[in-house]
């Protein structure tokens, strides 16, 4: 393993509070839902309690995703690039090792929130099911991760812990990893369809209820997945990392 | 005590210039080098040659371009003219042969880690494959003076021994080259004073240092030449002693806070009012306090100086003082 990725995730693992909000808050929001809602008339059906832990696990791993990756702009303000980049460690493993933290780290609020589905709410799948579920949703968070570089690249420090609270929540709750999509208006139905997250979240669905992923949802995460991350390219190309006065 | 020394390391070589493989390479070549940001012209056809083993200040006032220059050399921008080579090749490739260490103005340490572990990656770094490898630890420590600070958090770090662990990072390959873009700004008295004397040992030993610097004093302990920058281009180039003599004459400075024009008093070669305090540039100091006492200006405050390196660089760069 690469001396740089170990260094960062190292880095990451300190930060308690990013553990707690990625892997924990979505589990504990997994037993909240499912245990709550059936104390009222006519319960939690298998199939709501899996749609409801699909929909942690998304919210979990689009927000490990954004919080792994969004963190570049802090060491852009910190100097920490500029001085990388005058060491012999090469620029394209730099990135290669932000992309591989951010992959990583999507892992543990997958993992976590399918265990407690599994052991606390009872949810039932085959095991070629879980693999599936697991596995389609790690690979659909590298949207997010390219999402998180271009915000890291395009936000200034300040702006940019802040900018992926505000986009974490705006993905989740219109895209219907909160509340269900199907008790949108239809117009706020049209919103959701606009957003990677509500895709993302049918991928899983879709794995969850043991078929493919359907088309439409795998072209748009493509979509979204090469946008964003031209985009990254072209904002991280515009910054300069030498100093301009003096 | 495994040390940087003035050869040039094989791993800096490999891939250089033709001709730089048979004659040792300058460490430094800027030929016409032309940068600009936006409509500003940063650095304006800049011409600088820095043998090996040189060590040399860069100085200028803000806007000078002197860490534009830092920047090109480290290959942190391109330039929209001319070439830059060091140690026979182009900037980044020698960056990433490690044949460069570098301290920048603006380059930081990263937050939630510790010193030892940010150390180590970039000694690591050094130590890949076909690269010289890394300073020894313990002599890295001590030549850095960061003992004791390996195990601290980057964000509990003092300026100061935040410039020091930068230093280390810069060290950390045996570069035969180092650039220092304003190295000691964060740095007390006492850590300027050892900070310089490392290296005073460093380039005693061969290794090529530039430093850019606002510390006028700093050049004139250090540096065996002095490179004096003001609108991107170079204004003065020498030892010391020899940019100091580039301004002849004296400054005769006393208070008049009622105004005067002293332009055409004998000897004068330039004037400037600083508040109530006049300064006038002469080279013939002993006609120039006759004829002020002569006409009756009441010479309060009254001082005589030589021209010190700041007033050089001062009347260098800045238009309309008279050399």
């Amino acid at each position: 393993m690469s001396p740089l990725f170990v260094f960062q995730l190292r880095r990451v693992a300190r930060n308690r509070q990013f553990l707690f909000f990625t892997v924990l808050l979505p589990a504990l929001f997994t037993v909240f839902f499912t245990q709550v809602f059936a104390g009222t008339p006519g319960g939690v059906s298998p199939e709501q309690a899996a749609a409801t832990m699909v929909a942690m696990m998304s919210y979990g791993a689009i927000g490990a995703a954004l919080g792994a990756t969004v963190r570049l702009s802090f060491d852009r303000a910190s100097g920490w690039l500029r001085q990388l980049r005058v060491t012999p460690v090469p620029q394209t493993s730099v990135v290669a090792v932000d992309v591989a933290v951010g992959m990583l780290l999507t892992l543990p609020p997958l993992v976590v929130v399918a265990l407690t589905g599994r052991l606390v709410n009872g949810v039932r799948l085959a095991p070629g099911e879980w693999a599936g579920l697991v596995g389609v949703l790690w690979l659909g968070s590298a949207v997010f991760v390219a999402l998180g570089l271009l915000l890291g690249w395009a936000l200034e420090e300040k702006a940019a812990g802040g900018a992926i609270g505000i986009v974490g929540t705006v993905l989740a709750a219109l895209g219907g990893l909160w509340v269900p999509v199907e008790l949108f208006p239809s117009g706020l139905r049209a919103v959701a369809h606009g957003l990677p997250s509500y895709w993302y979240a049918e991928t899983g669905r879709a794995a969850a209820g043991g078929t493919l992923p359907p088309v439409p949802a795998v072209a748009a995460l493509v979509g979204f997945a090469a946008a964003f991350g031209v985009l990254a390219v072209l904002v991280a190309r515009r910054r300069p990392l030498a100093a301009v006065a003096g | 005590m495994s040390a940087p020394t003035g050869d040039v390391p094989h791993y800096c070589r490999r891939g250089a210039d033709q001709q730089a493989r048979r004659v040792p390479p300058d460490a430094l070549a800027l030929t016409d080098l032309t940068v600009r940001h936006g409509d500003v012209l940063a650095v304006d056809s800049l011409d600088l040659h820095i043998a090996r083993g040189e060590t040399v200040a860069l100085l200028g006032p803000n806007g000078a371009g002197k860490s534009t220059t830092v920047s090109a050399v480290l290959g942190l921008l391109h330039p929209d003219a001319g070439t830059v080579r060091v140690l026979g090749r182009a900037p980044s490739d020698a960056v990433r042969a490690g044949c460069v260490g570098a301290m920048l103005q603006h380059g930081g340490l990263p937050g939630e880690a510790r010193v030892g572990e940010v150390l180590h990656l970039v000694r690591r770094s050094y130590g890949r494959a076909g690269l010289a490898g890394a300073w020894p630890l313990d002599d890295l420590v001590a030549t850095s003076g960061i003992g004791g600070l390996l195990g601290r958090d980057v964000d509990a770090l003092s300026g100061g021994q935040r410039q020091r662990v930068l230093l280390a990072l810069a060290l950390a390959g045996q570069p035969p080259l180092l650039l220092l873009d304003e190295p000691t700004s964060a740095m007390d008295v006492e850590g300027r004073r050892a900070f310089w004397t490392t290296m005073r040992d460093l380039a005693a030993r061969g290794t090529t240092v530039v430093f850019a610097t606002h510390h006028l004093e700093e050049a004139d302990a250090v540096a065996d030449r002095v490179v004096v920058m003001a609108g991107g281009r170079v204004v003065a180039d020498g030892p010391s002693a020899a940019v100091r003599s580039a301004v002849a004459g004296r400054t005769v400075r006393f208070s008049a806070p009622d105004g005067g024009t002293f332009d055409r008093v004998p000897g004068v070669t330039g004037a400037t009012r600083l508040g109530g305090t006049v300064a006038l540039a002469t080279t013939d100091v002993e006609a120039t306090l006759r004829a002020l006492l002569t006409d009756g200006v009441a010479l309060t405050d009254l001082e005589v100086r030589g021209a010190s390196l700041e007033d050089a660089v001062l009347s260098l760069t800045t238009p309309g003082v008279a050399r």
